[in-house]
């Protein structure tokens, strides 16, 4: 397999065509990287599998991409954990492009960043690139739960869970007319919420499907996956990339031809695999997407 | 019950006595319960956030007054230095001869306040990697004996030796990991502080608390969302309201209410006010219910720590609209009645009026242009009509939802920006905003890496001349005796005086004085940056002095859209000016 570069150029892109703009320098920020010997990822705190921290280790798929991506590139990592804004526009403010208020030093990178067409045109002063997984919602089910394939109005009285305010919350307080609201118990992450289906607390939990795998593989207890799509779920899904600074596109671009490498070679899907993760390749780089 | 209102009255009335009293000589002890209590009398100082209990913002002294105030002229500008030039937002504290003012980024100064000269500084030592959601800003501090108190970013409470700058003691408020912040000065009741909380992560839960003045151990905590329990000295102390009634499933354990403003204190009737936030989540068709006791006004008994009455502006809050501003007592003849009142000017865009012993509703009225959520409040009621397309819609994840227009925007029809209340003219001077906001479902939204129903904003003028209007209001009739319009959105604190003027700053760095019978502006002074603090003034040496906080920022400059045009060259700042009469 073979990856096109599928940055989205921010602002940069909708204008002229890059001829008309003055040359950027692809030099210096990949430069500095080397220079300084280490790279600065910023990533979600308390977002298992993907990152958090663990006995004063950072532990998740992302932080091990970052750790190969560095190690390739012959530096250190700074990990720094930060905690999600209200939308992912204003990490990229906090993390990426400007800093945080109060001193938070903003990455090289940020991981786990959405790639998507829309959402990139809004986002001006980054580069969005290196879609890595594709991601979606779906449920696990306590092992003795006969309803877990079956029709969520049939969901009505079982314990339901779900990470507050998020797609899978309004999913199950809002959909079906609002029946399955007094079910549902609210849990800080997805990883939480399927581990409560595990440990025996919850019936039926909704989540990512990384939440899901890796707490059905990690968490104790039993549970199974629910087979068949959610109906009515209120998103189809989405990829995974990374985004750097508009001017630090060069940066940008050596991060995604190591993890296009680490794509083709299997490193990638062995990464995710010790998280008890299926890698999924994104839509926009899959073969014949 | 009866035994306690009763001292109290007469501790009200012993301070009374001494109102006026030149500051004594030696002021090493500092000041007492009884000094704060009285701090709306005693014009020598200025001992309190809001200057006395009710925070009415008024002070009797007349030097500076109508004929005089074009001789106002500044002493000294003091700055808060560093790098740190953003959201100047508090209100000055005045004591034996010293100007304290909270600075944004958790700091605070002593100043001299006869020269200017810097005392001493403090800065917040805060955790790396904070973020706090809504700006950098600080609203003021409290003193108390030997101890100047103020929250920070981080969620902490610190006493600090006013004569030193140096820790006394320092308490967690909230765990700024979960979302917490403070911002708000706290108020002091009883040799209680006692503060709210403020947060913008989803799942914080609103909550007042009364902490032990010398020590800052906590005493009591009283949730301000129903189905929580509060507690007293340790121990369990009640549910506030009745578990799931206005809320369903478990959405009330994260049900949003934060007290981020802080609160007003009546003695006679032992209570203290806060105002409480909208609720979570944002999508009101999720959370069907009053869902209690979000964007109200909650008393509180400042002994037991228990709600004794809540009044809702704004049920089933589905604006952002807030319920956190300033509840001011004030006591007035309604229907030939002597009443005890309150008055608040709700982000909702009504002022209404209560009776501040029992929550009982008396009136409502607009202060602003334009209020398309409501069609006013019912005079039987108390509660809002409803109109029936002003309510944002549901999400359903398909496609951009329909696009309804609101006003007030959910910055309000006035924000934290206190209003001040004279008691010469009987009219609150509210500084108001006329704006409002275009708000729809974005079903291309992402939250912490995932895929998220957000809603899009745009926030826009509503009028072509103005934004800002300070506007005086009568409390009785409900009618807006007088306004003077501003072209950028107000977003400072206003102050009324025995000279017939009431003081507020601008954005665009003015500091005005304006007739408080008839509006028309009298004096203003440009400050060099936007001025978003609160003025205060007090006397000294048999002279008046006029102090105000220049420095642009707070929550304004964080959304942009039409409304940044009348503030995108506003320059940041950080100073402390002090005025007074020029004397030939």
């Amino acid at each position: 397999m073979t990856y096109r570069r599928r940055a989205f150029l921010g602002g940069l892109a909708a204008g002229a065509g890059s001829l008309a703009l003055p040359r950027i320098s692809m030099g210096a920020p990949l430069a500095n990287v080397r220079e300084l010997g280490v790279l600065r990822v910023g990533l979600y705190t308390n977002n298992r599998p993907w990152s958090w921290e663990e006995g004063g280790k950072v532990m998740g798929i992302d932080a091990d991409i970052a750790r190969a991506v560095a190690e390739s590139f012959g530096v250190r990592t700074d990990l720094a954990l930060f905690p999600a804004d209200e939308e992912v526009s204003d990490d990229l403010r906090n993390v990426v492009w400007r800093g945080g208020l109060l001193g938070f030093r903003k990455c090289d990178v940020m991981m786990h960043v959405p790639f998507d067409r829309t959402f990139a045109a809004q986002e001006d002063q980054v580069v969005i690139l290196a879609p890595y997984y594709h991601e979606g919602f779906g449920a696990a089910c306590s092992p003795g739960m006969a309803e877990c394939e079956g029709t969520p109005t049939e969901f009505r009285g079982k314990r339901l869970a779900a990470e507050i305010d998020s797609i899978p919350d309004f999913y199950l307080i809002g959909s079906f007319g609002g029946i399955l609201r007094p079910d549902v118990t609210h849990y800080t992450t997805g990883f939480e919420a399927v581990a409560a289906v595990k440990s025996g607390e919850a019936d039926l939990a909704v989540a990512t499907d990384a939440q899901i795998e890796s707490a059905l593989a990690n968490a104790p207890g039993e549970g199974k996956r629910r087979k068949g799509p959610l109906p009515a779920m209120l998103s189809p899904g989405w990829d995974i990339g990374i985004a750097v600074d508009e001017k630090s596109r060069s940066l940008g671009f050596a991060i995604e031809e190591e993890m296009d490498a680490m794509m083709a070679d299997g490193r990638m899907a062995e990464i995710f695999a010790r998280y008890g993760v299926t890698w999924r390749p994104a839509n926009a780089v899959a073969p014949n997407a | 019950m009866k035994g306690r209102f009763k001292t109290l009255a007469v501790a009200l009335a012993a301070s009374c006595a001494a109102m006026g009293a030149p500051a004594v000589a030696d002021n090493h002890a500092g000041p007492t319960m009884n000094d704060l209590l009285n701090d709306a009398n005693s014009t020598g100082d200025v001992l309190t956030y809001g200057m006395g209990p009710w925070q009415q913002r008024y002070s009797k002294l007349n030097m500076v007054n109508t004929e005089t105030v074009n001789r106002l002229v500044p002493v000294f500008s003091a700055s808060l230095g560093g790098e740190k030039q953003r959201g100047q937002e508090a209100q000055p504290i005045v004591y034996d001869g010293t100007i304290y003012v909270t600075g944004s980024y958790s700091r605070m100064f002593a100043f001299d306040a006869k020269t200017g000269e810097k005392k001493w500084e403090y800065n917040a030592r805060l955790p790396d990697g904070i973020m706090p959601c809504c700006d950098v800003v600080n609203r003021g501090a409290a003193i108390h004996g030997d101890k100047i108190i103020f929250a920070t970013l981080d969620a902490h409470l610190v006493a600090l030796n006013r004569e030193t700058g140096k820790v006394i003691w320092n308490k967690e408020i909230g765990d700024y990991k979960a979302g917490y912040s403070a911002t708000a000065a706290p108020i002091i009741a009883k040799d209680m502080v006692i503060t709210g909380n403020s947060g913008g992560e989803f799942g914080i839960v609103g909550a007042v608390q009364a902490r032990d003045v010398n020590t800052g151990e906590l005493i009591w905590d009283r949730p301000t969302i129903e189905g929580h329990m509060g507690t007293l000295r340790g121990k369990d102390n009640g549910i506030s309201g009745k578990t799931n009634a206005t809320w369903e499933g478990d959405l009330w354990k994260t049900g949003g209410g934060a007290t981020w403003l802080g609160g007003t204190y009546d003695p006679g009737t032992n209570l203290v006010y806060f105002g409480t936030g909208n609720p979570a989540p944002w999508n009101s068709h999720l959370r069907p219910g009053d869902n209690l006791y979000t964007s109200a006004t909650v008393a509180i008994d400042v002994d037991t720590g228990k709600i004794k009455w809540y009044y809702q502006t704004t049920p089933h809050d589905g604006w952002d609209f807030d319920g956190v501003n300033e509840f001011i007592p004030f006591d007035a003849t309604m229907n030939g009645k002597k009443m005890q009142l309150g008055a608040k000017a709700d982000r909702n865009g009504y002022f209404y009026v209560l009776d501040r012993t029992n929550g009982k509703f008396i009136g409502a009225h607009k202060f602003v242009m334009q209020t398309t959520w409501a069609d006013g409040i019912d005079q039987k009621t108390g509660r809002p009509n409803f109109t029936s397309d002003g309510r944002p819609g549901a999400p359903t994840g398909a496609d951009k939802g329909e696009v309804v227009f609101a006003s007030p925007s959910f910055l309000g029809g006035k924000n934290w920006m206190p209003m001040a209340y004279s008691q010469d003219t009987g009219l609150f001077y509210i500084p108001s905003n006329d704006w409002g906001m275009d708000i729809w479902n974005e079903p291309i939204a992402y939250k912490k890496g995932a895929a998220y129903l957000g809603a899009g904003f745009t926030i826009k003028p509503i009028a072509d001349d103005h934004i800002g209007a300070l506007r005086a209001m009568d409390p009785k009739t409900g009618k807006i005796v007088w306004e003077a319009k501003n072209p950028a959105p107000l977003w400072g604190g206003v102050l009324a005086t025995g000279g017939n003027l009431v003081f507020t700053g601008t954005p665009e760095g003015y500091l005005k004085a304006f007739d408080a019978k008839t509006g028309q502006e009298l004096w203003k002074f440009q400050t060099g940056s936007g001025v978003v603090g609160s003025p205060v003034t007090w006397e000294d040496g048999g002279e008046q002095y006029v102090a105000v906080m220049s420095g642009w920022g707070g929550a304004v400059p964080l959304w942009g859209g039409e409304v940044a045009k009348t503030f995108k060259d506003i320059s940041q700042g950080g100073s402390l000016w002090v005025f007074k009469l020029y004397n030939q």
